[in-house]
């Protein structure tokens, strides 16, 4: 039987009208990166996330739909962005329980890591011809995404160029970070975890928990400190240098 | 678990009413985060719906930031026009980020601890 191609394209039309089509493909290429990133033995260089965003992008071009369709119907899958920065709360506050006499030196290095981050990040950007765009994404790429695409919306400067620097920089991070910390002698677990925690966020929290478990925990809250004081911060900095 | 859910909605609506009225200048949800853990440090211990949810949240964070970042199509051509500086401001910059906490930690505390 000969299809109908009229029929075919009112389901077509009606499929890539509603949600259904975007929560798709973003769940399956999500899902597709974290398989590929099991398979490779965990490998920082095969990460879920840059294999999602790759996939996507790509099938979005294909099919020719507008980027703005289709956030309007992957928007569900964003929206619980913010639920999970509140979720945030019970992995840091696990770290905090416990920490003692470290609590102070953890304090100053996530203060001189945050201001680190930010001041080379967009010195180096400017300095080099960055557009005033694209250096605006720098502004919050070391701290976790959620917060980061906050952070960057209150400062008027592009939360998607904040989210893909924050994935470059993670994935950069744990590639690098070992090499980095074995350069400066860092020896304890806490201080490896939590200097990657600063750096490199979530991506670099599970490359610490995948090496050692207390790395890891100190990582999450490398991590999670580094996004709360950021977004009280940061902002502040900004508004008081531009 | 959806005793869990709405606890955590909860402070997410409280920290987008605060941020709204009192700090504009901090996201909603960080303000959330906050109150959050302001709540678990006088309850002292995590309600298991929260902590159930929480976890399944954040172990798949990466997901949820998958439809923000395909945004980079819409600035492919200034990131392609602009791909040494942005290169190097990430490369140079994570290893630095690294480097200065992890040297401040080991000036402060030494190598105490469990290390490799």
């Amino acid at each position: 039987m000969e299809s109908n191609p009229s029929e075919i394209q009112v389901i077509w039309v009606y499929l890539s009208g509603s949600p259904l089509l975007a929560l798709f493909l973003t769940l399956a290429a999500y899902h597709v990166g974290v398989v590929a990133y099991e398979k490779s033995g965990r490998n920082p260089v095969v990460n879920p996330v840059a294999i999602a965003v790759a996939l996507v992008a790509v099938a979005i071009t294909l099919i020719d739909m507008p980027y703005a369709k289709y956030f309007d119907g992957a928007q569900f899958v964003h929206f619980l962005l913010g639920t999970a920065t509140v979720s945030l709360a019970v992995p840091i506050y696990r770290g905090l329980a416990g920490l003692g006499s470290r609590i102070i030196p953890l304090l100053v290095a996530q203060l001189a890591g945050g201001a680190t981050s930010i001041i080379s990040a967009v010195s180096i950007a400017a300095l080099l011809g960055a557009t005033p765009e694209v250096v605006g994404g720098f502004y919050a790429k070391s701290v976790t995404a959620p917060i980061g695409m906050g952070i960057a919306e209150r400062l008027n400067v592009s939360p998607t160029l904040t989210a893909v620097f924050a994935v470059c920089t993670g994935i950069l991070g744990a590639i690098l970070g070992r090499f980095v910390l074995d350069f400066v002698g860092s020896k304890a677990w806490w201080q490896r975890g939590f200097a990657l925690g600063i750096a490199a966020h979530g991506i670099g929290t599970s490359r610490a928990f995948s090496v050692n478990k207390e790395a890891g925990t100190y990582a999450s809250l490398g991590m999670g400190l580094n996004g709360v004081i950021g977004a009280v911060l940061i902002p502040i900095a900004v508004g008081y240098f531009r | 678990m959806i005793g869990g859910l709405v606890q955590i909605l909860f402070f997410q609506g409280l920290g987008e009413l605060v941020s709204k009225l009192v700090v504009p200048l901090i996201p909603g949800p960080v303000i959330g985060l906050i109150l959050l853990l302001a709540f678990l440090a006088i309850r002292k211990s995590v309600p298991q719906g929260v902590d159930v949810v929480a976890s399944t949240l954040v172990q798949h964070l990466g997901l949820l930031f998958v439809p923000a970042a395909v945004g980079v199509v819409l600035f492919w051509p200034q990131l392609k026009a602009q791909a040494v500086p942005v290169a190097a401001a990430l490369v140079v910059s994570v290893m630095l980020t690294v480097a200065v906490p992890a040297l401040l930690l080991r000036m402060m505390a030494g190598d105490e601890g469990d290390g490799k």
